[in-house]
């Protein structure tokens, strides 16, 4: 009895020394920045396999031809191409580069390597967001000196910068040649090497990414951390306890906590409208399917749902009503386009049941609603719930299909169930990133992820295409966004803003309003 | 001996062979992993060139037997959402694993092992009756709602114990807490239970008679024979320990096989679920057979059964 | 694992004589009055909640149970994140944890008892071939089948069920199987066989009557289990769908919001809890009173 007390009390002695080297960071200087995001989407760290682009950390470890300001615009000193100007026709477009940049392996950066990350990014083996787009329309990359690149277009075009910059993807980013091709894309991939302000230290798959410091850096100067972990996380109340131990400085924090953490005096900062929910009908292999192909019932669907309640509710008020189906908002002061308080769906049942009435469904019809999560998105499931509980009040027999997003992403590009609805929290974008989007619609052959089958937007697609003159862009995307809206083609639910948690030592901070992005660079500048 | 090993061995490989076909098979019916890495533009042609990137358009018996071939060397083949070699990855977060498994298997026995004692020489006293409630309430609570507990008040209010990651000893506790936390209840029983039979038996009545001292008849005799049972079933839970530790990988962002497992099968990751299937089923039967191995030594009737 | 049977050789008896030392332990009328609580309660969920599970509100979303200053009796246990009544989806959540329970359960005993039943009776190649199905299936981890499952085909009730019995199964077959080779030893048998009787009559009229009692008290000891399994499954998005109420599901939509709203994650805890205690302590009373060898179940 007596050695078991002894043995008690050692293991409590032993417990109490344990915890005490335990005790939560204290306020020394920082020379560790840790960020814990609640996911990594794809984990590869070779840019030209990222096919869904998540550049939080890439944008540390590589350098873009063009550079973009944090508000989205392009800048001629975040990029490595120090300015860039057109022909006459807008047929070839000339990059000037920085002198003197270095990869991590010590070699110096040159037109070579870009010519050569471009076509490896547009390459066979790519699978990044715009590489398509790209192989249509370019046409030769000259190198006519070390410090410059020309980049020759089929067609007349105004996006070669913002392709090749950091507000869309990474096909931007330039890779050492001479490297890859002595290691291989394996190896790269292992070892990744580019221009950025740190260097990559290890990765362990689904959990973290790992990063130090260079010296000096031209964009940001001499990094104000040493090193920078991305942490994998993906449990809320664990990202949370990890930031008030002090074991995270930064962290994506859902919405419907953001009150807990600023009443304990975190700094919350917004990312605002930062994506719009939106759902939409699955299209069946020809087009439209009843009962949706008539418009009334869309417009019904939309009528039914009180936009501001899910708001305030589901989104604890970090959110706010849509009115456009497909809105990327932050492209309509550039391009123009005014949300008049007309084009705002009112929270109408009576009106909705009356339409579905006029259109023949006067009881109502079944919906299939695919509920799934989505990174960024943790209130998926609990939203897709809250539509269907709308839309049961108006009649609508909504079933609730729970899966995860790659198996419905399958069933709606193989068109296998026509009528039933999926959602997406898409990106927002400048106007520029829009006519990307749009642009790769165009010229995408086997158009697979169409959502809404309308040939006169086709038709305007298809002429903005062909357009250099400002104006008549902007007239165009005005005119496409109208009809979206007054056709109904989709349920724009709300434009959600998301909240990044830091510690209260962290400083100012621009997380920016650039897809993808955080400007983590930003935050260890000392420029 | 030696023929009972081998025999045993090959018993266990067959084994592992039957697994490998049912794991390719089921692997391969969960969906199409180019839906999660092309992005959505992505046309006929480059799903066409991404599938044979990837070896994905050979016939199935040849994707088999490559899979198998390659495995017996330990390549298990590249991941096909991270674009890196498996067995990589299954290195990076195989010692994680047995490194909570392990340290959560300490801790239960650590704990087990006086409370079942304690509990069965003073069978129907207090203690009795507390360890009685510490096993049934351990085998009852569910572990992931433990988890989540722990975390927000442990971990993020009161900042005792660090919440997740695998940094430190101290990030051990509460997950391996979490983890280990049924194992005690089982092994607490099993020793009680084991100590109570044979401090009742004629054996330990003559150590009595004989005038041996009360203290070294219970932790000298009777805990010596109550063991049998205990080590048998403490390595059947650590292989439980390895193979289960999903839910507290998941809470505690513990980079460990289940959660690999997890992303595996929700990217579509064919190498890497079948990979980490394989591994844990072999730790299971290599578990199994050490215990075999433990109980043919002390008990030779078993030996020389079939 | 070869326990030494008690009773040595008896003229044929149907049963071997239970060893001497009986626990004796009184009924466990708490175990057994909360299972028959909550299967009343699930059986009568129509009846007895106060209101639809499926019907949400979210204006009353998180409300506080009653006996919080801002709680009402219109929704005596709160509600969910959705307004939902969170009594309702308790009790309607009792219906498909129990019927998961028993559903798989029974499924995986029959067919491995069965399993166990042949393998120790045929003993031999039968029995080694089906012992290393038995392995490789006890090797594979649940919750990754069920991931599977409901990756592949969806996430369902019958997914859930299957997933579960596609692997306990072994471990019913294990120690029936041990059991049987026990029994094999014994003299009744060579006595029955010396008589004529074939095998199905020795399975049957000997090896199921003497297994019984294990059979009993791994099934009460295994609902527990797999009730924790399925609201695991639930929890990782694998097990039963939204917004059918589950226990699991309940605690996962929650898991945000243990400080917030603790009542969204507790009460369908401590509902799991109550009722896996219940089983657990009614199967160890079973145990103790039929057949103490089982200790190490």
């Amino acid at each position: 009895m007596k050695r078991l007390s002894r043995i008690v009390a050692l293991s409590l002695a032993l417990a109490v020394v344990a915890l005490t080297f335990t005790a939560p960071a204290g306020a020394q200087p920082k020379t560790e920045l840790t960020i814990a995001l609640s996911s990594f989407s794809a984990e590869t760290l070779d840019p030209a396999l990222q096919g869904h682009n998540v550049k939080y950390y890439l944008s540390l470890m590589f350098d873009y031809l063009v550079g973009t300001t944090p508000e989205g615009q392009p800048s001629q000193a975040g990029g490595l191409a120090s300015k860039w100007e057109n022909s006459a026709d807008h047929k070839r477009w000339t990059f000037h580069l920085r002198k003197g940049v270095k990869f991590h392996t010590g070699e110096e950066m040159t037109s070579e390597d870009v010519k050569f990350s471009l076509q490896r990014a547009m390459g066979k083996r790519s699978t990044t967001g715009y590489a398509g787009p790209l192989r249509t329309l370019i046409q030769d990359i000259e190198t006519p000196a070390p410090d410059r690149v020309v980049i020759v277009t089929k067609d007349p075009t105004l996006i070669i910068p913002t392709y090749l910059s950091r507000s869309l993807s990474t096909e931007g980013m330039v890779l050492p040649k001479k490297y890859i091709e002595a290691n291989g894309d394996d190896g790269f991939a292992r070892k990744p090497v580019g221009t950025g302000p740190f260097k990559f230290v290890e990765q362990v798959v689904g959990s973290h990414i790992k990063m130090t410091a260079v010296d000096n850096h031209w964009r940001i100067g001499t990094p104000k951390y040493k090193t920078v972990t991305f942490k994998l996380v993906p449990e809320e109340t664990t990202r949370i306890a990890l930031l008030r131990r002090g074991e995270v400085d930064v962290a994506d924090v859902s919405r419907e906590r953001v009150k807990e953490l600023e009443r304990e005096g975190f700094p919350i900062h917004l990312r605002k409208d930062e994506a719009v929910i939106h759902m939409w009908w699955v299209l069946a292999p020809d087009g439209w399917v009843a009962p949706v192909k008539d418009k009334r019932v869309r417009e019904a669907l939309n009528l039914a749902i009180d936009r501001n309640e899910v708001a305030q509710s589901i989104f604890a008020g970090r959110a706010e009503p849509a009115a456009i189906p497909f809105g990327l908002s932050w492209s309509f002061r550039d391009i123009g386009f005014k949300v008049t308080p007309e084009m705002a769906y009112a929270y109408d049942p009576a009106r909705a049941k009356k339409l579905l009435a006029d259109a023949g469904y006067p009881t109502g019809f079944t919906l299939d609603v695919y509920a799934f999560q989505l990174p960024g998105f943790p209130e998926g499931k609990a939203f897709a719930e809250a539509m269907a509980g709308y839309w049961e009040k108006i009649g609508v027999k909504s079933k609730l299909i729970p899966v995860d997003y790659p198996a419905f992403r399958k069933q709606w590009v193989d068109r296998k169930i026509p009528g039933a609805m999926g959602y997406y929290n898409a990106a927002n974008r400048d106007w520029i990133g829009t006519y990307a989007l749009l642009e790769k619609q165009a010229y995408t052959p086997s158009k697979l992820n169409d959502t809404v089958n309308d040939p006169e937007i086709d038709g305007m697609i298809a002429q903005v295409m062909r357009q250099t003159d400002r104006d008549k862009i902007n007239a165009l995307m005005r005119n496409i966004f109208t009809r979206l809206r007054s056709e109904h083609y989709g349920v724009p639910v709300v434009y959600v803003h998301s909240p990044y948690a830091t510690s209260k030592t962290l400083g100012k901070w621009n997380p920016g309003a650039v897809m993808y992005d955080l400007f983590i660079d930003q935050l260890a500048a000392s420029k | 001996m030696l023929r009972f090993v081998s025999f045993r061995l090959l018993q266990s490989l067959v084994a592992l062979a039957m697994l490998s076909v049912v794991v390719f098979v089921l692997a391969r019916t969960t969906g199409d992993p180019l839906h999660m890495i092309l992005p959505m533009s992505a046309t006929e042609e480059d799903y066409a060139n991404a599938r044979r990137y990837l070896g994905l358009d050979r016939p199935y018996v040849e994707q088999y037997l490559t899979f198998v071939g390659r495995a017996v060397t330990g390549d298990f083949g590249t991941s096909i959402r991270a674009r890196r070699p498996v067995s990589e990855l299954l290195l990076e977060r195989l010692p994680s694993s047995l490194r909570l498994a392990v340290f959560a298997m300490a801790v239960s026995l650590a704990m087990a092992f006086p409370l079942g004692v304690l509990a069965a020489v003073n069978k129907g006293s207090g203690i009795d009756r507390a360890a009685q409630v510490i096993a049934v309430l351990g085998q009852s609570l569910p572990s992931f709602w433990v988890a989540i507990i722990l975390v927000e008040f442990v971990a993020g209010r009161w900042q005792w114990l660090p919440a997740g990651g695998s940094d430190g000893f101290t990030s051990y506790v509460l997950p391996g807490f979490t983890l280990g936390w049924f194992v005690v209840a089982g092994l607490m029983r099993l020793l009680r239970s084991g100590m109570l039979e044979v401090l009742d038996s004629e054996y330990v009545k003559l150590a009595r008679i004989k005038g041996v001292v009360e203290r070294r008849v219970i932790w000298l005799h009777a805990l010596k024979n109550a063991l049998i049972p205990v080590v048998t079933f403490a390595g059947i839970y650590f292989s439980i320990l390895v193979t289960t530790a999903i839910v507290v990988e998941t809470v505690f962002a513990w980079p460990g096989l289940g959660r690999l497992a997890y992303d595996g099968i929700t990217s579509r990751d064919f190498p890497v679920i079948q990979a980490v299937v394989l591994t844990t089923a072999a730790i299971v039967a290599a578990v199994n057979l050490g215990v075999d191995l433990l109980y043919a030594v002390i008990d030779p009737r078993i030996r020389h059964a079939r | 694992m070869a326990a030494e049977p008690a009773g040595g050789t008896l003229a044929l008896p149907e049963t071997v004589a239970a060893p001497a030392r009986g626990r004796g332990r009184h009924v466990p009328w708490i175990p057994i009055g909360l299972i028959a609580l909550f299967v009343t309660a699930a059986a009568l969920a129509p009846l007895v909640s106060p209101g639809d599970p499926y019907a949400q509100s979210l204006r009353n979303r998180f409300t506080p149970p009653v006996w919080d200053e801002r709680g009402t009796w219109a929704h005596p246990l709160g509600t969910d994140r959705l307004g939902r009544d969170m009594l309702a989806r308790i009790l309607y959540g009792a219906r498909v944890s129990l019927a998961v329970g028993a559903l798989a359960v029974l499924l995986a005993s029959s067919v491995g008892a069965a399993v166990g039943l042949v393998a120790g009776y045929y003993g031999g190649r039968v029995d080694a071939a089906l012992m290393r199905i038995t392995d490789a299936t006890l090797s594979f981890p649940v919750i990754l089948l069920a991931l599977i499952l409901a990756v592949t085909v969806g996430p369902s009730f019958l997914n859930v069920v299957i997933a579960i019995s596609v692997i306990l199964w072994a471990r019913y077959a294990r120690v029936i199987r041990g059991e049987v080779l026990t029994l094999m030893q014994l003299d009744f048998i060579a006595q029955a066989r010396i008589a004529g009787a074939g095998a199905w009559r020795i399975i049957t009229r000997h090896l199921v009557p003497n297994t019984l009692n294990t059979l009993i008290v791994l099934i009460t000891l295994q609902v527990g289990y797999v009730i924790i399994v399925e609201a695991a499954l639930s929890f990782l998005g694998a097990g039963i769908p939204p917004p059918t109420p589950a226990w699991g599901s309940m605690i996962a939509e929650g898991r945000d919001f243990v400080t917030s709203a603790w009542w969204v994650s507790f009460l369908p805890g401590l509902a799991i809890m109550l009722v896996v205690l219940a089983f657990n302590l009614l199967g160890d009373w079973l145990r103790d009173t039929l057949d103490p060898k089982l200790r190490q179940l």
